[in-house]
C-alpha cells in the first residue's frame, strides 16, 4: 500500500489529457468540415437565401433532378468515371505485374517514372494534356477526358497493386503451372483471384477520384455535355444557385459511400491490406 | 554413382529406364555453381532423398527436375524421355512445395481437382478421384473448407493430395514437413512413407533433416556445395561415410586428428590406436579418425578394442540416453552416448573431472583422409 500512492500519482502525470493537442484537433476538424456542413445544411433550405436558413425542404434536390443540363452532366461524369476505372485498372494491374516481376534496371526506372503523375501538380498535367490534344489536332470531347483520366489514374492502381503482388507467394503460381496450367492460365486462375480484393478496392478509389476530378476534366473537356464538376464551376460563375448545394451534398454522399466501400472490400473477403494507402497500415 | 547395384527397396528391373536420370546437370548463378555436374539415376518407385545443408543445391536440383529453373548445362530424362527444355506444365511430374502453395480462394476439393481440370478429365471422374484422394490423406469431409481454415498438418495433406491425385510419374517434395512441429513431423514421416508404398510413385524428397532422410528413404544423396558427396542407402551413408563432410553431417561424429601408420592411427594427442588394415590409405598420411558417439564404450571392454584415457568434462542427461564429453587431450574432446538402460539414478555415474577409460571396436571407426 505504501508503494501504491506514488505509483498512481506517476501514472496520472503521464496519462494526463493533452489539452493543447485536443484543442488543435478540434479546431482542425471544425475548419475542415464547417464549410461542408454549411453546404449540406443549406441544401435543405426552404428559402433561396444562402445566408439565412428557413425551414426544411427538398426543393433544391427536386430542382436538380429536373435540370436537364445538370442531369446530362451527371450522366457524362458517370460514363467518364466508369471508362477511366476500367481502363486504368486493366493497365494499372498489368503495369504492377510487370514492375514486380521484371527486376531489371529499366524496370526499377519505370517504377519511379510511374510515380511522377502522383506528385505532378494536376494543373500541369491538365494543361499538358490539353496542349497535346490540340497539337495532335484532336477535338476535345468526352473521349479526351477519358484518355486523360485513365493516364492520370493508372499510378494509383499500380501503387496499390504493386505491394500486394510483391507479397504474393511465387510458389503459388508455380504450383498452378506444376499442375498443368500455362503461364496465362496460372495468372487468370490463381494470381488474379488472389488480387481481386485489391483490384476492386483500387477500382472504387479510381471511380471516386475521377468522378470528383475537376482540374483535368476542365482542361480536356469538349463543349457539351461537360462533366458535372466542370458544369458546376460554370454555373457558379453566374451566381450560386442553391441547387449547387444539393448537387454538392449528393456528390459528397456518393464519394463517402465509395471510399467506405473501398475500405470494406478487403474485409468482406476476409483479408487484410486491400487499401494500405487509405487505412494507413 | 552406384545406383543400379544399390540394395534399394525399389531397384529398377534390368532394362527399364530409370524414373529420373540427371546427366551432368549444372546450374550457374552469376559465376558460382548452385549445382555442379550432378549425375543421378533414380529407380521407379524409389523413395529418394536429397539431403544437405541450406545452399547445397538440393532445392535447385529439385526445381530443375520440376521445370521451374532452367539448367545451365546437362540433361534431365524422365523414364528415358528428354524433358530438359519442357515447361512445368508439360512434365508428368508434380511438386509439393515447402510453403504448400495452396490456392486460398478455392475450396480444398477444388484445390485437389485443379490438375485434373487442366487435363480435361470428366466431371464425374474428377469428383471420384478427388474424393478417394481426400480419404487417403484423411481429409474426407473437409472438401468444402477453405485452406485458410485448416491446421498446418491438414494444409500439408491438401498439398500432397493435390499433387498425388494426378498420378504423376514422379512426385517432388521440397522440405514438405519443415513447417510442422516435431511430433506432427514424426507422424507425417511415417504416413508419407506409407502413402508412397501404397501408390508406388517415385518420390524425390528434399530435406536438411538427416533423421528424416534416414527414416524415410530407400536411398539418400548427401549434397554439399552443389555436388553429391555420397549416394547410397541410409545405412551406407550413416555407417560408412566416405568423406569428412558426410560423417559430420549425418548425425554427430567425433573427428580426431592423427597420422595413419601400419594399421594404426597415431593421434596427435599421443596414443596410437589400432584401426585394422586400411587399404588405400598411405602410410604417414594425416587423417581424421571418425567414430560415432554411440559406438564408444565406457565399461566392460572386449579384447582387441582400442582403448584411450580421458577426463570427463561434461555430463548431459537427456532421458533415454546420457552424453558425456570426454577430453582426450587439450583441444581434443569426444562425445560418448550411453543408453540409460540399467540406470534409474545418475549418482553412480561419472561426474566432471574424473579420469576414465573409453574404448571401441576397431572396425567401428573410419579413417578419413
Amino acid at each position: 500500500m505504501t508503494l501504491r500512492t506514488p505509483h498512481r500519482r506517476h501514472r496520472r502525470g503521464t496519462d494526463r489529457r493533452p489539452r493543447v493537442a485536443l484543442t488543435v484537433t478540434a479546431v482542425f476538424f471544425l475548419l475542415l468540415y464547417l464549410p461542408i456542413a454549411v453546404v449540406v445544411l443549406f441544401s435543405f433550405n426552404g428559402q433561396k437565401s444562402l445566408t439565412v436558413f428557413k425551414g426544411f425542404s427538398l426543393r433544391w434536390y427536386s430542382a436538380f433532378f429536373h435540370d436537364n443540363v445538370l442531369i446530362e452532366s451527371l450522366g457524362m461524369s458517370l460514363r467518364v468515371s466508369l471508362v477511366a476505372m476500367a481502363g486504368s485498372v486493366v493497365l494499372g494491374v498489368a503495369l504492377a505485374l510487370g514492375l514486380v516481376r521484371c527486376r531489371t534496371r529499366l524496370g526499377s526506372l519505370a517504377g519511379l517514372i510511374m510515380l511522377v503523375p502522383l506528385i505532378t501538380p494536376e494543373i500541369v498535367t491538365g494543361v499538358a494534356a490539353m496542349l497535346l490534344f490540340k497539337g495532335m489536332d484532336i477535338t476535345l470531347s468526352s473521349g479526351t477526358v477519358m484518355l486523360a483520366e485513365i493516364t492520370f489514374s493508372i499510378s494509383y492502381v499500380t501503387v496499390i497493386l504493386r505491394s500486394r503482388i510483391a507479397a504474393l507467394n511465387p510458389e503459388v503460381e508455380e504450383a498452378a503451372m506444376d499442375l498443368g496450367a500455362t503461364r496465362w492460365q496460372a495468372l487468370r486462375l490463381v494470381t488474379l483471384p488472389a488480387l481481386l480484393p485489391s483490384i476492386l478496392a483500387s477500382a472504387v478509389l479510381v471511380f471516386a477520384l475521377v468522378f470528383d476530378d475537376f482540374v483535368l476534366a476542365y482542361f480536356t473537356t469538349g463543349v457539351d455535355p461537360q462533366p458535372l464538376s466542370v458544369r458546376i464551376y460554370s454555373a457558379i460563375r453566374f451566381g450560386v444557385q442553391p441547387t449547387i448545394n444539393a448537387v454538392g451534398t449528393l456528390m459528397l454522399a456518393g464519394s463517402v459511400g465509395l471510399i467506405g466501400l473501398a475500405l470494406a472490400i478487403p474485409r468482406l473477403f476476409g483479408r487484410r491490406g486491400g487499401l494500405d494507402l487509405l487505412s494507413g497500415k | 554413382m552406384t545406383s543400379s547395384d544399390a540394395p534399394s527397396a525399389g531397384a529398377a528391373p534390368a532394362g527399364a529406364p530409370p524414373a529420373i536420370r540427371l546427366d551432368r546437370l549444372s546450374k550457374n548463378y552469376g559465376g558460382s555453381y548452385a549445382v555442379h555436374d550432378l549425375s543421378l539415376d533414380i529407380a521407379p518407385g524409389e523413395f529418394f532423398s536429397l539431403l544437405g545443408p541450406s545452399g547445397c543445391g538440393k532445392t535447385t536440383s529439385l526445381r530443375m527436375i520440376g521445370g521451374f529453373t532452367e539448367p545451365t548445362a546437362g540433361t534431365i530424362l524422365l523414364s528415358g524421355e528428354d524433358v530438359t527444355a519442357l515447361p512445368p506444365d508439360k512434365r508428368n511430374v508434380n511438386t509439393v512445395f515447402q510453403s504448400y502453395a495452396l490456392f486460398d480462394h478455392l475450396s480444398v476439393a477444388d484445390n485437389v481437382a485443379f490438375g485434373l481440370k487442366r487435363k480435361g478429365v470428366g466431371r464425374a471422374e474428377i469428383r471420384e478421384r478427388v474424393g478417394v484422394m481426400l480419404e487417403r490423406v484423411q481429409l474426407g469431409g473437409l472438401g468444402d473448407r477453405k485452406p485458410g481454415t485448416l491446421s498446418g498438418g491438414q494444409r500439408q495433406r491438401v498439398a500432397l493430395a493435390r499433387a498425388l491425385v494426378n498420378r504423376p510419374q514422379v512426385l517432388l517434395l521440397d522440405e514438405p514437413l519443415a513447417a510442422l512441429d516435431l511430433k506432427l513431423r514424426r507422424r507425417m514421416q511415417v504416413e508419407l512413407k506409407q502413402i508412397q508404398r501404397e501408390v508406388g510413385i517415385t518420390f524425390v524428397f528434399v530435406t536438411h533433416d538427416q533423421d528424416e532422410a534416414l527414416t524415410m528413404s530407400d536411398r539418400v544423396a548427401v549434397m554439399n556445395e552443389g555436388r553429391v558427396e555420397q549416394c547410397g542407402t541410409p545405412e551406407d551413408v550413416y555407417e560408412h561415410p566416405t568423406s569428412r563432410f558426410v560423417a559430420s553431417f549425418m548425425g554427430t561424429s567425433n573427428l580426431v586428428p592423427g597420422t595413419y601408420r601400419d594399421g594404426q592411427v597415431v593421434l596427435d594427442c599421443g596414443p596410437a590406436l589400432p584401426v585394422g588394415d586400411r587399404g588405400g590409405v598411405a602410410d604417414g598420411s594425416s587423417v581424421s579418425l571418425s567414430i560415432r558417439p554411440e559406438k564408444i564404450w565406457l565399461s566392460d571392454f572386449e579384447p582387441g578394442m582400442a582403448l584411450v584415457r580421458g577426463v570427463v568434462r561434461e555430463t548431459v542427461y537427456s532421458g533415454p540416453t546420457t552424453t558425456y564429453l570426454i577430453e582426450l587431450a587439450p583441444g581434443v574432446t569426444v562425445s560418448v552416448l550411453e543408453q540409460n538402460t540399467d540406470r534409474s539414478r545418475m549418482e553412480d555415474r561419472w561426474s566432471g573431472g574424473e579420469s576414465v577409460e573409453i574404448g571401441w571396436r576397431p572396425e567401428h571407426c573410419l579413417v578419413l583422409e
